[in-house]
C-alpha cells in the first residue's frame, strides 16, 4: 500500500470529562476522496481541528506523509501541505474575492516583511490567486468583496483558499453546509474534480454526496470510530445503520 | 480607507489641500506676527507623528495599546537625560552625552523599539481587555519609575534651556525651521506607513484583525508582524517624543501616564482608525479643542474652562455615532456607516 498522505493513530482529545476524540485512528492516501461521517457531536469537527494544528492531541500522533506534525503548529502545517476549510465560512469579509485568495498566496510565497511594493501589483501573488478563482468558477466575483458573496460563493472561495500552493492534503470540514440543491451539485462536481490530485478528507452530513464522492468512509460515533471501509460496506453495516443512517437522514 | 492612488478625485484634493495647510502655517504665523499659531501648528505636528504611530497597531492591527505614553515619555527622557549630564557637565555610564538631533533621535528610536520588543513579547500573548491592561500596565511602572528616579528630578520633570543641534545649528534658532522638521518627520512617516499598509506588511495586519484564526491556518505567524508593528510604532512614537521634548522645553513623567496614552487613543478614535492620515487630524482637533475651548468657557461662565473636556465627551460620541472613519471620513465623505 503507498505511503499515507496523512495519518493519526490513537488520537485522545478531551474537554474537560468529555472525550471529544476516543482513539481515533484514520488514514487518507494519496489522491483518494476519504469521508467522515458521523450524528451531531460525534467529535468530526474535533478531529479535523486536531489534523489542522488548532488543537493539540492528549495522546496519539500525526503524520504527514510520514513526518510526525503531531505539535507542529497550524501554520507551519500548512507549509507542510495541510491546507483546510471551515464549518462556518471563515473568510475576509472587508477584502475583495480576489484578495482573500491573494493572502492564501501570499502566506507561501515568501516573507511577508515587504513594506512598499503594493500587493496588488505583485503578480507572484494576483495570478496564482486568478487561477484559484477559476478553478473554483468564481472568476467572475474576484473584485466582490468577499462579504458581499452569497453564501454559497463564499463556500466556493474557501476552496480556493484551500487550494492554492498545491497541498497534498486539504481538510473540508462541510464543504456543502447550509448551500442550495443547485449550489451543492456544483460543489460536488468540484470536489470530483480534485479526486487524484490531493489527499482529500470530506466531512459531510449530505449522504447522497458522501456515498458519490467518496472513496472510503470512516463514521465516528461519540469520539470513536465504529466502522471504516468501502462505501458499499459501510452502507451494509448494521452497527452504522443503527448508530446513524437510521436517524432519519 | 482604499489606497491613495484609488481615492476619488474628491478625497484627493482635501487631503491635497490639508497638506498644503500644514506647509502654509509658517508663511500664516509670520504674516500674523503670531507666534503662538506657530508653535500651536508643532504640537499638532508632533502629536500627530504619535497619533499616526499608534494608528498602525491600535486601527489597523486592532490591537488596543493603552501604553503609548511610555513611548513618547521614553523619547522625550532621552533628550531630558542627555540635557541635564551636558549642563552639568557631567557623564552618562561614562559617556559623555551628545547634544545632536542625529544622535539622540535614533537612540531614542532605539530605547523604544527595546522597550516596545521586549513588553510587546508578553502584551501580545494576551487579547482583547487583557492586552489593554498589560499595555497600561507596563506604561504605569514606567511612569512610576521615572516619577521616583532623584537623580533626573523626578516627577519635576526636567526643564531644557536649549533645544537639541542638527548638523551644527540649534532647533531653537528658528521656530518656522523646527516646524518643518516635524513636519518633514509626520510626512515621511504617513507616505512609508501608507505604502507599508498596501504591502504585503499592511495587508497580514489588516486581515489578522479581521480574522486571526484564519491567519493561522493560511501559514502566517501572525504573531511575528503585529510585534513588528508594534515595535515600529513605539520607536517612531519615541521620536515624536524627542521632538516634543524640544518643542516644549520640558521633559516630565506626565508624558508616560495613563492620560497621556488616553490622549492619544482619543486622538486616533476622533480622527479615523486605521487610516494614518485620520490621526493627524485627531491631533488638530484635539490640541485645538484644547487651546480654544477654555478660554470660551470661561467666558461663559468665569472658571469653566478648566473642564473643557465636558465639551470634548460629547464631540466625541458624535464622531463615533455618525462617522465610521472619525473626522476623515466625513470629510472624505467615504466613512458614513
Amino acid at each position: 500500500m503507498a505511503e499515507a498522505a496523512l495519518a493519526a493513530l490513537e488520537l485522545v482529545k478531551r474537554f474537560g470529562g468529555v472525550t471529544a476524540t476516543d482513539r481515533v485512528s484514520l488514514e487518507l492516501l494519496p489522491g483518494e476522496i476519504h469521508a467522515l461521517i458521523g450524528p451531531n457531536g460525534a467529535g468530526k469537527t474535533t478531529l479535523v481541528n486536531l489534523l489542522s494544528g488548532e488543537l493539540v492531541p492528549e495522546a496519539g500522533t500525526i503524520r504527514l506523509a510520514g513526518r510526525d506534525i503531531t505539535r507542529t503548529p497550524a501554520h507551519r502545517r500548512r507549509h507542510l501541505g495541510l491546507a483546510r476549510s471551515f464549518q462556518i465560512t471563515s473568510i475576509f469579509p472587508g477584502f475583495s474575492a480576489l484578495d482573500n485568495v491573494a493572502l492564501a498566496v501570499q502566506a507561501l510565497a515568501g516573507s511577508s516583511f515587504r513594506f512598499w511594493r503594493p500587493a496588488a501589483r505583485e503578480p507572484e501573488l494576483v495570478e496564482p490567486a486568478q487561477a484559484a478563482l477559476v478553478r473554483v468558477g468564481l472568476a467572475e466575483k474576484a473584485s466582490v468583496q468577499a462579504g458581499a458573496l452569497s453564501h454559497g460563493e463564499r463556500r466556493q472561495l474557501e476552496v480556493a483558499m484551500a487550494l492554492v500552493g498545491r497541498p497534498s492534503v486539504i481538510l473540508l470540514d462541510e464543504p456543502m453546509a447550509g448551500m442550495s440543491p443547485d449550489e451543492s451539485r456544483r460543489m460536488v462536481e468540484l470536489i470530483g474534480e480534485l479526486r487524484g490530485h490531493y489527499a482529500l478528507l470530506l466531512v459531510e452530513h449530505d449522504m447522497d454526496a458522501v456515498f458519490r464522492l467518496a472513496d472510503r468512509i470512516t463514521v465516528l460515533v461519540y469520539g470513536r470510530v465504529v466502522a471504516s471501509g468501502a462505501p458499499a460496506a459501510i452502507r451494509a453495516d448494521p452497527e452504522v445503520r443503527k448508530a446513524y443512517l437510521g436517524e432519519g437522514d | 480607507m482604499p489606497p491613495l492612488h484609488e481615492l476619488p478625485l474628491r478625497a484627493k484634493l482635501v487631503l491635497g489641500g490639508l497638506v498644503l495647510l500644514l506647509l502654509l502655517a509658517p508663511l500664516f504665523a509670520v504674516l500674523t506676527g503670531d507666534a503662538y499659531l506657530l508653535r500651536l501648528a508643532q504640537r499638532i505636528v508632533i502629536y500627530g507623528l504619535a497619533a499616526a504611530a499608534l494608528d498602525l497597531v491600535l486601527g489597523v492591527a486592532g490591537l488596543v495599546s493603552f501604553g503609548h505614553g511610555a513611548f513618547l515619555g521614553l523619547g522625550a527622557y532621552v533628550v531630558g537625560i542627555a540635557f541635564t549630564h551636558g549642563f552639568e557637565g557631567s557623564t552618562f555610564l561614562g559617556l559623555e552625552p551628545s547634544q545632536d538631533l542625529l544622535v539622540l533621535a535614533p537612540l531614542a528610536m532605539l530605547v523604544a523599539a527595546l522597550f516596545a520588543f521586549s513588553t510587546g513579547l508578553i502584551c501580545l500573548r494576551t487579547r482583547g481587555v487583557a492586552f489593554i491592561m498589560i499595555t497600561l500596565a507596563f506604561a504605569q511602572m514606567l511612569f512610576f519609575f521615572f516619577v521616583s528616579l532623584e537623580r533626573y528630578n523626578g516627577d519635576d520633570g526636567v526643564a531644557l534651556w536649549s533645544r537639541n543641534d542638527l548638523a551644527g545649528t540649534s532647533l531653537a534658532a528658528d521656530e518656522t525651521w523646527f516646524y518643518l522638521l516635524a513636519l518633514a518627520c509626520l510626512l515621511l512617516f504617513l507616505l512609508l506607513g501608507l505604502r507599508a499598509l498596501d504591502a504585503r506588511f499592511g495587508r497580514v495586519l489588516r486581515a489578522a484583525k479581521e480574522n486571526e484564526r484564519r491567519m493561522l491556518t493560511l501559514g502566517f505567524a501572525v504573531q511575528r508582524y503585529r510585534l513588528a508593528a508594534f515595535v515600529l510604532s513605539g520607536a517612531v512614537t519615541g521620536l515624536a517624543g524627542v521632538l516634543l521634548a524640544n518643542q516644549s522645553y520640558f521633559v516630565s513623567p506626565a508624558a508616560m501616564s495613563w492620560q497621556s496614552s488616553g490622549h492619544l487613543i482619543v486622538m486616533v478614535v476622533l480622527g479615523g482608525l486605521g487610516t494614518l492620515i485620520g490621526p493627524v487630524l485627531g491631533a488638530a482637533a484635539f490640541l485645538l479643542l484644547e487651546d480654544l475651548t477654555p478660554p470660551l468657557m470661561d467666558l461663559l461662565v468665569p472658571g469653566f474652562g478648566q473642564h473643557w473636556k465636558l465639551l470634548l465627551g460629547p464631540i466625541l460620541i458624535g464622531v463615533a455615532l455618525l462617522a465610521r472613519r472619525g473626522l476623515l471620513g466625513l470629510l472624505l465623505g467615504t466613512g458614513r456607516g
